[in-house]
């Protein structure tokens, strides 16, 4: 670890949205001239603490020092302008400006009160070549550069704004193989330079070849910082975890895995999905497990029609099929569900009324003929109602007026009206209380039992191994491991989830 | 004020509109009591006869509504109903008033494959439909009104009376009713509003959002071939520009009646309601002999005067 006193330090921060608490009481120092790694699960509070580092999110409580003088940001720029500037995984790159443009968008340079477009380019050039992308033309718009390309023209647009402190979030994800050695040689440089380098990325071959020093965050909490080689990998991942998975689960059935019903093989959709082989049988829950942006969406996506341009064939029962809408996947041959993962925008209609919303996906089961029967839309309801044990107080109040637990069980009934065998399920239990989760989780396996085949994606690792019956772990667009019974371990899944040693034994 | 805070928000504007309509009824009242000592707005015979003008804007608006509840709009109204009215003029016989219907579903379908297939945002598509139908119209008749008169039959349905009632006026009841319907017993009806509040939950939610589109812009065109049908019945001739003077007032009737002009919400009786509105106003201010520019001032301060009072009540969601 660097000698002297911090560049940056955060001195007690917490940050809070509502009851959630995404940084808890931390206590985080960086140093100049160290490439300085962050780990953690998904959750863990690292996006909260850069956010706050770099001005976009303002702390609940605690201080933030630079160079031992006390700050406070109000807005990004604030942040920029003390020398903290962040590479975001999202891309922050306007797509019809031009490269030079881009990379002089909040300071240009000026010639009587106008853009001097000349020098705009030479700063374009400069910071290009620095980065070796000499090839880029300044001139280009953005959106005919490729994903990789676009990530480079980030980086040397932070460049340009002469960081003192500058924090890379998951800024390698989107590199070809030669970008990456470009910008491993770049932080190398900037070590040398005195600039303090803050990396997150779930790579951990990188971690080990680029950073000095380790810090591992778990639940907002700021658990150990260590430098490198001190811990093995195997403590890293324990650092990670580190708490005990709940017994609020139902109690799985013993029995031998059931036949295929779901089968799935060599699943292919652009990027994101590069052949994936999976089988779902009658009466079983499998879980997707594996860091966020794996390709699980994808997949879920994919299986309900909502992609085009599939590769690889999906049987049902035997029966192949490709369904091209929704409509097609939740009607008889497939008579597939989704649970989407934003409920707010893709589950529900907000304004709409509960009764409304239950029976979007079913109206050919409450009409006669073109006509929705009242009184079997009202049996629907309060038979969906009383089922998941929704507490409303009248079905023709709007659904925004539920809490965020009951919101889910609408989506949830929404599709149980359906009566689907195959049920998929994005991340359902994401903000929602405790109490609500186990009657989910009660309701998955009794589910289950009626003999319906359940595909479960979380990014919560006590899920997996206390719901599924078994667990596929994506990374970048394949399954690299298939988790069994008792095998079914965080230690297993994490390992899996970055991908350490697995490389050789990929499905 | 209890009460008013009790209704929900789908029934406030409707309410609103409706306590202006009254307002209306009781200044132009009394404006016509102290300067002619009669009180014409109250006379059964010429509500009946206001009421038929409105029928016309009714059926359009009727159609609008649809199209508004998507969050979209139609502008290709006005030339899609002078084309049905001139072509069902020009087929004539007992075969005018199906011509003039199917036009109007003809562009009602093109206007949705082209909103809900090539994603061209509707005020653009439909502007541009609506010039090209003004083109084919021009070419049709030369540029000059048709000499061809409507049917019978077409007279009747818009100028004739059954018990003093103005046939056109039954015609506009038949037409709520059908929309009334569609728009809250049908599987479509429902999911039009489903649409229109959250495209994309509703297509995960199995919902088939191109043909509700395709289905709403087809019945926006039939309303408006029904109104240019009726029209040049009136008007014993179908003649250029006749559909021009409903694109507006059928947009402002829809939002006067308090469907949201992003789509999701809104009642048909709101859209009657507005209709009726805007009917009156426009004869109380012809009673009150108002020279055509103050008339314009006055009509649109009042739309946009109530469209100010409604966005106080509906609080910023979502």
């Amino acid at each position: 670890m660097a000698n002297g006193s911090p560049i940056v330090a955060l001195k007690g921060v917490s940050k809070h949205f509502g009851a959630t608490k995404a940084l808890e009481n931390v206590d985080f120092a960086c140093h100049s001239g160290s490439t300085h790694a962050i780990l953690g699960e998904n959750g863990a509070g690292k996006s909260t603490l850069i956010k706050i580092m770099s001005g976009v999110l303002d702390p609940t409580s605690g201080t933030m020092e630079m160079e031992g003088k006390p700050v406070s940001f109000s807005k990004p720029s604030d942040a920029v302008d003390k020398g903290i500037v962040c590479i975001f995984q999202e891309l922050s790159l306007v797509p019809d400006l031009s490269v030079a443009a881009n990379i002089s968008l909040a300071n240009p340079p000026k010639r009587f009160g106008l853009i001097d477009h000349k020098a705009q380019n030479r700063i374009a050039e400069e910071l290009l070549a620095r980065i070796n992308c000499a090839d880029v033309n300044p001139n280009s718009l953005i959106r005919d550069l490729s994903l990789s390309r676009r990530q480079m023209v980030e980086i040397a647009k932070a460049l340009g704004k002469n960081p003192k402190v500058l924090i890379l979030d998951e800024a390698t994800s989107a590199l070809t193989s030669k970008d990456v050695e470009t910008v491993y040689a770049l932080l190398g440089q900037l070590k040398a330079d005195g600039i303090a380098s803050l990396f997150i990325s779930h790579r951990m071959h990188e971690v080990e070849a680029l950073c000095d020093t380790l810090s591992v965050f778990r639940n907002g909490t700021h658990v150990e910082t260590f430098a490198k080689g001190t811990k093995s990998d195997a403590d890293i991942v324990r650092l990670m975890i580190g708490r005990e998975v709940g017994s609020h689960y139902p109690a799985k059935p013993n029995r031998p895995r059931p036949a295929p019903f779901l089968k799935i093989e060599q699943l292919a959709w652009e990027r994101a999905l590069k052949g994936v082989n999976l089988e779902v049988g009658k009466g079983e829950i499998v879980g997707l497990g594996g860091l966020d942006g794996q390709g699980q969406k994808e997949l879920l996506l994919s299986l309900f029609g909502v992609m085009r341009g599939l590769q690889g064939t999906v049987t049902v029962d035997g029966t192949r099929i490709a369904p091209n809408s929704p409509a097609k996947a939740k009607a008889d041959g497939a008579n597939i569900a989704l649970v989407p993962e934003d409920r707010k925008t893709e589950g529900l209609m907000l304004p709409m009324s509960i009764a409304d919303n239950l029976i979007a996906a079913s109206f050919n089961k409450v009409s006669n003929g073109p006509f929705i029967d009242g009184k079997k839309e009202d049996a629907a309801v309060r038979s969906a109602v009383e089922k998941l044990q929704i507490k409303v107080g009248d079905v023709e109040n709007a659904v925004s007026t539920l809490s965020g637990g009951n919101q889910q069980k609408v989506v949830i009934a929404k599709w149980l009206m359906t009566d689907p065998d195959i049920i998929l399920l994005n991340d359902p239990t994401r903000g929602i209380d405790v109490g609500t989760k186990q009657e989910i989780y009660k309701l998955m396996r009794e589910l289950a039992e009626e003999g319906k085949a359940i595909l479960f994606y979380t990014t919560d690792y006590a899920e997996l191994i206390g719901c599924c019956d078994r667990v596929s772990v994506m990374y970048d667009g394949r399954i690299v491991s298939e988790l069994e019974g008792d095998a079914i371990t965080e230690e297993a899944i994490v390992a899996a989830s970055l991908n350490i040693g697995t490389d050789g034994e990929a499905a | 004020m209890n009460f008013y805070k009790s209704l929900d928000s789908d029934t406030k504007p409707i309410i609103i509109a409706l306590g202006f309509v009254i307002m209306i009824l009781i200044v132009g009242t009394i404006y016509t009591l102290s300067t002619q000592g009669t009180a014409p707005l109250l006379r059964p015979s010429y509500v009946l006869q206001q009421l038929q003008v409105g029928s016309f804007l009714g059926i359009v608006a009727a159609g609008m509504m649809m199209v508004i509840l998507l969050g979209h709009i139609d502008l290709s109204v006005p030339w899609t109903l002078t084309a049905a009215a001139m072509m069902a003029t020009t087929v004539g016989g007992p075969m005018a008033i199906p011509t003039g219907i199917a036009v109007g579903l003809a562009v009602g379908l093109f206007n949705g494959l082209g909103v809900a297939y090539l994603r061209v945002p509707s005020m653009i598509f439909t502007l541009g439909v609506d010039q090209v139908m003004r083109g084919l119209m021009v070419a049709h008749t030369g540029g000059y009104a048709p000499d061809t008169d409507a049917t019978p039959l077409m007279r009747f349905l818009a100028a004739e009376k059954i018990a003093g009632v103005p046939v056109a006026i039954f015609v506009w009841i038949a037409v709520s009713l059908v929309i009334a319907l569609i728009l809250q017993r049908t599987g479509f009806g429902r999911s039009v509003y489903a649409t229109g509040n959250r495209e994309a939950a509703a297509y995960l939610s199995g919902i088939r959002t191109k043909r509700v589109i395709i289905g709403s812009f087809m019945l926006s065109g039939a309303c408006a071939g029904i109104a240019g049908v009726l029209l040049a019945g009136y008007s014993s001739q179908a003649y250029q520009g006749m559909g021009n003077p409903y694109l507006l007032p059928a947009i402002a009737a829809v939002v006067l009646g308090g469907t949201r002009i992003l789509g999701g919400r809104g009642r048909y009786l709101g859209t009657v309601v507005g209709v009726i509105l805007i009917v009156l106003l426009n004869s109380v201010l012809s009673i009150m002999q108002m020279p055509e520019a103050g008339r314009q001032i006055i009509y649109g301060s009042v739309i946009i005067g109530m469209l100010l009072v409604y966005g106080r009540n509906q609080a910023v969601t979502s």
